[in-house]
């Protein structure tokens, strides 16, 4: 994992003893407040194009690396190219390179998935954007969102046996039904404020 | 080479070989044709050359000329790409299963195919233009399945350039909305679609103008329509054009408590039989009764139903072949089922949300088997079982061709559950003598390793199993694949299970007929090297390696989860993929 000064631990990785946690569950290491619903919620309503105008204007060309890997990436041999926007340089190959001091930010929208190497600052300038444009403002979400800091896997780490701990997975399109129906169910209480 | 579609007799047929070309033809059944291709090179060739579906269960275990060269005159292909597991998020997006090699050789060599079905695999736009470029007006069926990877663009092309098309499908696919022409460009120009297929997709620039010109356009044609989320009073046009319709999935009723009457004026096809509305809730139940009786499939996974609600619409539904739902339907509306719906083919009872109350248990199942003796199909996630329910499925659903039971691993509840199952699980597969498919997903202590020793010795027929948290040791799957067990298994998918690398490698050498093997959750040993027992020619062996993933859990809290390693390993002609993300890895031959 790269050291940067700034990183910020959000999940206590550095802390917590992977290798005997039967719970995979991380909830008691994160701040309630911190919905990672929220953070999605915002990004998903931010427009591309903002996304793409702060990544391309990086302040410091040294500071920020725009490598993307677009999913769905490409097959390596010959593989025609596929148009995809001008920040998401075209990679033939989906691994990707990272620049000292960056840390990768994974952005779900839309139904594609992109990583970008990111600095913390960037970072943090991203979520302030995506806070300001989003039409709703979440009263919980804090000001300033951290980066969710993603480690380098090693096969060993998860290499011992999970004691079973596995929970039973939802299918995609369920879920994504459930999480609606919470939102009707919320928005049709006599409590919720309507002054949207 | 004799042109297919000419089944012009010969005066007097010679010999065998002249009777198998005017035969083979007419047999569809792909494992008869698999049977028939082995008699000698001239049936092979028959078969070849006449040859007009092929199923690849995985994109990977061929090469795209092979398979043209193969079958020179297929005419519809169907592809899977991912993992099943892909469905429940399991699998990395970019794990694999690009369609680019097939469209290309589609375009280049194969001049009849007419359909073409990719499910869970990665598609790009240019892809939907090479392919749509190739075929033109011959391209009658396009079903992107839980596709991901291309966005609106490609559809308008596909539509552009295929003005014949008849099957129009994007279900649960993953793509980006750049705008409603598409939709658009098919109002204008068709006049043969059958079936128009969004579902499940979040799209939201369409025009429902567009859609009502459709059905108008083809309304001699359109049997099926599986949309989004169109309020449904906008959809009252659509409706009223479409009058050769049959089926309908979703729209959304967007209930407001100040016009209870808001959806009562609407009304439906008269053929209508195939139903599922979005968000359907019990205030407007009541605008499907006036046509309940003719309703043969049912899909409420997206309703707003209590218990209560579901007894109430089932009573009406006589009919009722297939019911897809969610476990609050309950044991209540399952003893309802028993009652009501005799006809019952197809039951599949999804996890709801623990807020919504309904349990599954088997005073429903146990009412089930005793009421609906029809049922193929039953996929249920329930909260309790017992063994004597077991049994009692086992010696009344006779039908009974695929069987899927998942055990809730409810922490908060106390529940006494009758395990393990090892008696009851064997009594069931004794008596579904018909079993092709069964899925068994329990928690530690649900079966024995003797009961997955009855699982491996009382399954002749079965092709496909996902086994979850069964057996105990090592032994279990030692037992289960002994000598003369699992003859016919083909598929095995295994989840949280306490086994070996080695004991998994081992098991896959005794299974005859294994050629696709899944594993999440396993003994594994630092490097897979364990895995090299299974070590043979044409057998890929890879690992998705261990992740850690964002995700909102239950109560919409971030965390991060620990996906294990995956195994995945399956036979190809194709030799090792060279097309893979960083999390899999090939494991090569030393």
């Amino acid at each position: 994992m790269s050291k940067v000064t700034t990183e910020l631990d959000f999940f206590g990785l550095e802390k917590k003893q992977t290798n005997n946690a039967p719970n995979p569950k991380f909830k008691k290491f994160l701040d309630r407040r911190r919905s990672f619903r929220e953070i999605q919620g915002a990004i998903s309503k931010m427009d591309p194009e903002i996304i793409k105008s702060l990544l391309a204007s990086g302040a410091n060309p040294s500071e920020t690396s725009a490598r993307s890997l677009s999913v769905p990436s490409t097959p390596k041999e010959g593989h025609p190219h596929i148009p995809i926007s001008p920040v998401h340089a075209p990679l033939t190959r989906p691994g990707m390179v990272p620049v000292s001091g960056t840390v990768p930010m994974t952005i779900f929208y839309n139904g594609t998935v992109s990583v970008f190497q990111v600095s913390p600052n960037k970072a943090e300038d991203i979520m302030k954007v995506a806070m300001e444009t989003s039409p709703k403002k979440d009263k919980s979400m804090e000001k300033d969102l951290p980066v969710i800091p993603q480690t380098t896997l090693r096969t060993k780490l998860f290499g011992q046996n999970l004691d079973g701990d596995l929970p039973i997975a939802r299918r995609k399109s369920l879920q994504r039904f459930l999480e609606k129906r919470k939102e009707r169910v919320v928005s049709t209480s006599p409590y919720f404020p309507t002054s949207a | 080479m004799e042109d297919p579609d000419t089944k012009k007799p010969r005066s007097t047929p010679r010999n065998v070989d002249d009777v198998i070309s005017l035969v083979i033809p007419y047999v569809t059944d792909a494992r008869d044709r698999a049977s028939a291709s082995l008699v000698n090179p001239t049936w092979l060739r028959a078969d070849s050359e006449t040859r007009e579906h092929v199923t690849m269960a995985l994109c990977y275990a061929s090469s795209p000329d092979r398979l043209s060269h193969r079958f020179p005159n297929l005419r519809s292909i169907k592809l899977k790409g991912k993992p099943r597991a892909a469905m429940f998020n399991l699998i990395p997006e970019n794990w694999g299963g690009f369609v680019t090699p097939w469209v290309n050789e589609i375009a280049l060599s194969m001049g009849r195919i007419r359909s073409v079905h990719f499910r869970r695999m990665i598609v790009s736009d240019l892809d939907l233009d090479v392919l749509a470029r190739a075929r033109l007006d011959e391209l009658e069926v396009l079903k992107l399945d839980k596709c991901l990877g291309f966005s609106t663009d490609g559809l308008l092309t596909v539509v552009k350039h295929c003005r014949k098309i008849k099957t129009l499908l994007m279900d649960d696919s993953s793509f980006l909305e750049k705008d409603g022409k598409w939709l658009h460009e098919l109002a204008l120009h068709n006049t043969s679609l059958e079936v128009l297929n969004f579902y499940m997709t979040e799209l939201t620039k369409l025009s429902p103008r567009d859609l009502a010109t459709i059905a108008k356009n083809c309304h001699r044609t359109l049997v099926s329509a599986k949309v989004g989320d169109f309020d449904m009073l906008k959809l009252a046009r659509f409706f009223n054009a479409a009058v050769n319709l049959e089926e309908f999935r979703g729209g959304a009723l967007n209930e407001d408590p100040e016009k209870p009457d808001k959806y009562t004026k609407l009304t439906f096809p008269p053929k209508l039989s195939r139903l599922g509305l979005t968000y359907l809730g019990a205030n407007e139940m009541p605008i499907i009764f006036p046509f309940a009786a003719q309703i043969r499939k049912l899909d409420l996974l997206y309703a707003l139903l209590e218990t209560n609600d579901h007894c109430k619409l089932i009573r009406k539904c006589p009919n009722l072949e297939v019911l897809e739902t969610r476990n609050v339907i309950g044991d209540k509306g399952l003893e309802a089922l028993a009652q009501y719906c005799k006809k019952l083919k197809r039951l599949r009872i999804e996890r709801g949300e623990e807020d919504e109350g309904g349990l599954v248990t088997q005073r429903g199942l146990t009412a089930l088997a005793q009421g609906c003796k029809e049922l193929e199909y039953m996929a249920v996630y329930v909260t309790d079982v017992t063994n004597e329910c077991l049994r009692t499925i086992g010696a009344h659903l006779k039908n009974l061709r695929d069987f899927r039971l998942v055990l809730l691993d409810q922490e908060e509840r106390i529940i006494v559950a009758d395990l393990p199952l090892d008696n009851g699980v064997r009594s069931l597969l004794m008596g579904c003598e018909k079993l092709r498919r069964f899925a068994l997903y329990l928690r530690p202590g649900g079966l024995t390793d003797v009961g997955l020793g009855y699982i491996g010795r009382y399954s002749p027929n079965v092709r496909w199993m996902l086994l979850g948290y069964v057996g105990e040791t090592d032994e279990g799957l030692v037992e289960f694949s002994r000598g003369g067990c699992c003859p016919k298994l083909q598929k095995l998918e295994m989840r949280g299970c306490c086994f070996s690398e080695r004991a998994i490698a081992a098991a896959v050498m005794e299974l005859p007929s294994l050629r696709y093997l899944w594993v999440q959750g396993y003994r594994a040993s630092m490097t897979g090297e364990d895995l090299r027992v299974m070590s043979r020619p044409y057998w890929n062996i890879e690992l998705i390696q261990a992740r850690r993933v964002p995700e909102v859990d239950e109560r919409g809290e971030v965390g991060e989860v620990e996906h294990p390693a995956h195994i995945l390993a399956y036979y190809s002609l194709a030799g090792q993929r060279t097309d893979c993300p960083p999390t899999v890895r090939v494991l090569r031959e030393l």
